[in-house]
């Protein structure tokens, strides 16, 4: 009988992927997918695992504040990512602004909903959006819509939520009329059509940013964030649709 | 010391969760007599359907109320169709709330219900009361308190309800945010102060709501034994 | 006249009765077990399983060939259960008042019958348990009932309340003109109401008839039951008030003195009720005994209930054997066996006038 719970116990206490470290990271939802290729190569190549925590990326940053660790913070804006680097959790000279994104408006794809211009929004019922108050999918959206005028006569027929991913699936549900995400977002669901794309000129400028925590500053955590900016990775970013910006 | 849009939310959480218990009460009553009296086939599973909201995580209940009522769904569209929106309105709201209350009242009713003495209800039936009546004139006036103590707990749950309303109703604000959803947009934002604030509240109404019953139970309690 | 053939599914045997009511009282009697609470649950409409007809006077209760099952609550049924069953949350007035449809009179007078008024604010908690019965007995008369079904209404309640609640009953059969089914363990009470007997054993009926017959025939078991034993119907004679006592004519023509009771018009048929360990027996004749009624028995038979024994005992005329109990050691002393020639005394002061 001990020798089987010593046997269980031995079992799970071997890692999975060779005996490297393991790197935390905490990134934006818009990211998941391309993350996801991204840390399998890695964890190939390195021996170390990696745990992605993707979700809305104001959300991660109070977690990060409230102690959660993470060792890698892949923020979707720079706003939540100042708010860490005041806090004294990230320094400033690792800070890497690496992706761009577009914003499009989606509906469900049986939809015959037509947008020429950002006032045809107006039509529109029911809208979701990513929480304006706090995640940048949403700030970026109502940015934009302020700037054009139109927050205020919108804003009542917005159904916030709590990322851009949900902000996706309500459109893909058929429940909301239509949704703001990112264009790489949109290029991913075959519920969705997009059917204005906000040229990036009038449009808020979205930056992704990355920046490992200054501490516990793991090795293999600084390793991760190099690679991430690094060639293979841009290959893979850029396949899914995020514009790479140039490398620091 | 609550922001106007704050004792608004207070004010939309204790008017849904009054409409949904009034709604779920006499469906909830039925339930309950049906299980205290009934004896036949299929009692266990109606039973265990009945009581799956108390035991399922709330978040998978809102999302069998979602895909259920969702405008993509044979229910959603056909009330679509006739101009009624269910998903991310106030309407889920109470539909969420009154779906989570629901078992807890059946269960404190039914209680009730089994304890008062059957021949009673017969012996009615002799004198004249047919079914209905019998209920309303001795199965009902015996059970009160227990069906009072459900009532008041049912509301209470429907006061601090989340997992499911977040999913059927969406968290928006002035439409669909309830306390429990103001405290929960609160401290994502960051703003862990108004949260708190709010949480002092959630705890105030469910004390007052408690109180309220043990002063009805023991007033009308003593009324009637004289 | 009451018609029943029914036969009700119950947790073992079934229930079969078939039986013709005439009489106004019948008792209805048996071990427990028997049906006698399911064949009055029949009748009142409450056992919805039940087949065969039951007619009442002229109204139809079931009558399963034709389709015809009358719900309870339309058969105008007074049914009274063992423990009263009031209903906790109303007073006496309240449980009165329950099933009177508007009928204002018939409520008064169920009250009056019944000398409910002074309870009448009372909840039943605080009522006893002849007083509860009474007050279920005026609430199943309120109604107007077609059939009055009481199981065992004087089981619960103490000898002396029994004694007390018994007139009421008669009062109702005499005044209020109602069929009533009447189910008891008490030889005593149904000699003392009823007008038919039907004794159910096994849930099926083994007798049915006029009580005397029925109760005195040998071979037939009937629990009897301590309590009211000598239960003797008479007729008022005289009343003595310099002497104390009135004189009762029991039938046979046997002589009783009696408590005075002035109040009762002389020729009104009266029940008394005497005690078996109140009857004194001796083996000789008594002279210069206070003892007011002496009278000439022959023991019939000897029968131990408990730690003590029941004569049974013949007098001349009388038409049923009185009971008189008394203790092993005198039945050693005076040698006592059946056949033997006594003399049973009994005080004025231990009758009972119903």
């Amino acid at each position: 009988m001990r020798a089987l719970l010593f046997v269980l116990l031995g079992l799970l206490s071997v890692p999975r992927v060779g005996s490297g470290e393991e790197v935390t990271v905490f990134a934006a939802a818009s990211l998941a997918d391309a993350l996801e290729e991204i840390a399998r190569a890695y964890e190939r190549s390195s021996g170390n695992r990696v745990v992605l925590n993707v979700g809305a990326t104001s959300d991660l940053a109070r977690q990060i504040k409230a102690g959660a660790g993470a060792d890698l913070f892949l923020s979707a804006d720079r706003a939540q990512m100042d708010g860490l680097t005041e806090a004294g959790l990230v320094r400033d000279a690792d800070r890497i602004e690496l992706l761009s994104n577009v914003l499009v408006v989606v509906v469900p794809s049986g939809a015959p909903t037509r947008i020429g211009a950002p006032a045809d929004l107006a039509r529109l019922g029911r809208i979701a959006l990513a929480d304006p108050e706090a995640v940048p999918a949403g700030v970026y959206a109502r940015t934009y819509l302020e700037a054009i005028g139109l927050w205020s006569s919108l804003r009542d027929r917005v159904v916030p939520t709590l990322n851009v991913r949900a902000a996706l699936a309500a459109v893909e549900s058929g429940n909301v009329d239509a949704g703001i995400v990112y264009r790489t977002d949109a290029a991913l669901s075959r519920r969705v059509r997009i059917a204005y794309t906000v040229p990036p000129e009038s449009g808020p400028k979205i930056v992704y940013v990355l920046a490992p925590l200054a501490s516990p500053r793991k090795g293999a955590a600084l390793d991760l964030a190099r690679r991430l900016a690094g060639p293979e990775a841009r290959t893979i970013f850029e396949k899914y649709g995020f514009q790479v910006l140039a490398a620091r | 010391m609550l922001s106007r849009d704050e004792a608004g939310v207070v004010l939309f959480t204790l008017e849904v969760a009054a409409l949904a218990t009034v709604l779920i009460f006499p469906l909830a009553l039925a339930a309950a007599l049906g299980l205290a009296r009934y004896r036949g086939p299929g009692k266990g599973a109606l039973e265990t359907l009945l009581s799956l909201p108390l035991i399922l995580p709330p978040t998978a209940v809102g999302l069998l109320l979602l895909e259920a009522f969702s405008r993509r769904s044979a229910l959603g569209g056909w009330l679509a169709a006739r101009g009624l929106e269910v998903v991310f309105t106030w309407k889920a709201v109470v539909l969420a709330t009154g779906v989570m209350s629901f078992p807890l009242l059946v269960r404190s009713a039914r209680t009730a219900f089994e304890d008062v003495d059957p021949r009673l209800v017969g012996l009615a039936r002799t004198l004249g009361c047919g079914a209905v009546a019998a209920f309303f004139r001795v199965t009902l006036p015996l059970a009160w308190r227990g069906v009072l103590a459900g009532t008041v707990l049912a509301f209470a749950r429907a006061l601090g309800e989340f997992g499911a309303t977040v999913m059927v109703a969406g968290n928006i604000p002035g439409r669909t945010r309830t306390l429990a959803l103001a405290i929960f947009h609160d401290s994502q934002v960051g703003r862990d102060d108004r949260a708190v604030v709010l949480a002092a509240v959630t705890v105030a109404l469910a004390f007052a709501a408690l109180w309220t019953t043990e002063l009805l139970s023991r007033r009308l309690g003593r009324r009637s034994e004289e | 006249m009451i018609d029943i053939r029914v036969e009700v599914p119950l947790a073992g045997p079934d229930l079969r009765v078939e039986a013709r009511l005439p009489a106004a009282v019948t008792a209805v009697m048996g071990p427990s077990g028997a049906g006698k609470t399911s064949l009055l649950e029949a009748i009142a409409g409450l056992r919805r399983r039940a087949r065969g007809r039951i007619v009442c006077g002229d109204a139809v209760f079931l009558d399963t060939e034709r389709g015809v099952d009358v719900a309870p609550e339309r058969r105008r049924v007074g049914y009274v259960p063992q423990d009263a069953g009031l209903f906790p949350h109303l007073t006496a007035l309240g449980n009165v008042r329950f099933g009177a449809r508007g009928d204002g009179g018939r409520v008064e007078t169920a009250i009056d019958t019944l000398d409910l008024r002074p309870l009448l604010p009372r909840h039943p908690a605080s009522l006893s348990g002849g007083e509860k019965q009474r007050v279920a007995l005026a609430r199943a008369l309120a109604t107007s009932p077609r059939i009055l079904l009481l199981d065992e209404p004087l089981a619960a309640l103490d000898v002396e309340l029994k004694e007390r609640v018994l007139p009421y009953l008669m009062r109702i059969r005499d005044e209020w003109k109602v069929p009533i089914l009447y189910v008891t363990h008490n030889v005593g009470e149904a000699l003392a109401l009823a007008g038919h007997v039907l004794l159910l054993r096994d849930r099926r009926v083994e007798a049915q008839g006029p009580p005397l017959d029925l109760l005195s025939s040998p071979g037939l078991s009937v629990e009897a039951e301590a309590g009211i034993e000598n239960l003797l119907a008479g007729r008022v004679l005289a009343h003595d008030a310099a002497g104390g006592v009135s004189r009762v004519e029991l039938q046979g023509g046997i002589p009783l003195s009696v408590p005075l009771a002035a109040t009762r018009a002389i020729g009104t048929p009266v029940m008394v009720a005497i005690r078996a360990e109140d009857v004194l027996v001796s083996s000789a004749p008594m002279p210069g005994l206070s003892a007011r009624n002496v009278y000439e028995a022959r023991v019939e038979a000897l029968e131990h209930t408990g730690i003590d024994v029941t004569l049974r005992c013949a007098l001349p005329a009388a038409p049923s054997p009185w009971l008189a109990r008394v203790t092993p050691a005198a039945v050693q002393a005076l040698g006592l066996k059946a056949g033997q020639p006594v003399w049973l005394a009994v005080k004025s002061h231990s009758v009972r006038l119903l």
